[in-house]
């Protein structure tokens, strides 16, 4: 009986992440999840990036979800300021609802409007690395 | 000094016909200030970065980046309340942020030296200098007020008065 409870919880838990992670996967994801460039002026397409959006309570750190041209996650990016990466400071326990990661690029990146300073980019790729192309322009 | 509203450039713009020469500096026609980047943003820069020019002319910024926005933003107490340097009677600038492709131009009317920035790249030293006409070389800064509140990276990018005086047009290193 026990063995039976823990596969139905196990059950529940697998279809409520699938089903959390299929809400990230198509653009526009919801709410708390707003379009980046609705909230500060920059191109709503990033080339290299794509289209991001950002629950605005997470920033500067994120994660910001990244799409494709056709609507498709492609990424998970999380801003860290240099300034921030120091001996008193930690970024703990940031959501990562984007589902399988095939590999991951961290690179800097010197500011942009929304993450006015210096900081790393964090690239949580949901794609293979030839399928960056999609967000490339 | 003049201000014109944003303009947004169709494909183009006619900027490589206004290609930076030292000729062109002085020709009287606009003066034409870049704002580049790497597609990644890990670095971003006004070309050029130091630059001579005459008393009543005009110069036109442009966001060339396709990945970012831009500023052009005189450092002067109306901007946020940063240092003044640039001449006191001389009236301060902000474009705003420009989007890919956007510019932002200024008319100078009062001859001196001229530092502004890019609010969201100030910290990854996007700063430029602009000197109009033939003010004192030395110690400009001291008399205008300020290095206080910049970031060292800031400080570090611009280019010497002696050096624009020189050259004409500074770019990037």
């Amino acid at each position: 009986m026990k063995k039976l409870a823990l596969a139905v919880v196990m059950t529940m838990a697998s279809s409520f992440c699938a089903m959390a992670a299929n809400d990230v996967t198509k653009s526009p994801p919801t709410a708390p999840y707003q379009q980046v460039s609705k909230l500060v002026k920059l191109p709503d397409f990033l080339p290299g990036m794509g289209q991001l959006f950002v629950d605005p309570a997470t920033l500067p750190a994120g994660p910001f979800l990244a799409y494709d041209h056709d609507g498709k996650l492609v990424s998970t990016i999380y801003m860290l300021p240099i300034k921030d990466l120091n001996p008193d400071k930690r970024f703990d326990n940031l959501a990562a609802p984007g589902g399988n990661v095939d590999h991951v690029d961290v690179y800097y990146n010197a500011g942009h409007p929304g993450v006015e300073v210096p900081h790393a980019h964090l690239v949580l790729w949901h794609v293979s690395v030839a399928d960056e192309a999609r967000v490339a322009k | 000094m003049t201000l014109t509203r944003r303009e947004i450039l169709g494909a183009g713009g006619g900027l490589a016909a206004l290609s930076l020469s030292s000729s062109a500096v002085w020709s009287g026609e606009i003066v034409e200030i870049e704002m580049q980047g790497r597609n990644d943003g890990s670095q971003v820069w006004f070309d050029p970065i130091g630059i001579l020019v005459k008393l009543d002319q005009a110069v036109r910024w442009t966001n060339l980046n396709p990945g970012n926005s831009h500023t052009t933003t005189a450092y002067s107490p109306k901007n946020s309340g940063r240092p003044l340097r640039m001449p006191r009677a001389a009236k301060s600038w902000d474009s705003d942020y420009l989007m890919p492709g956007e510019s932002f131009s200024v008319t100078f009317t009062e001859q001196g030296v001229y530092d502004y920035y890019c609010i969201p790249h100030e910290h990854a030293g996007m700063v430029g200098r602009i000197i109009v006409g033939e003010p004192e070389a030395n110690g400009w800064t001291k008399l205008a007020g300020a290095d206080d509140g910049l970031p060292e990276e800031a400080l570090k990018a611009f280019p010497t008065v002696e050096d624009i005086m020189a050259k004409g047009i500074v770019r990037r290193a």
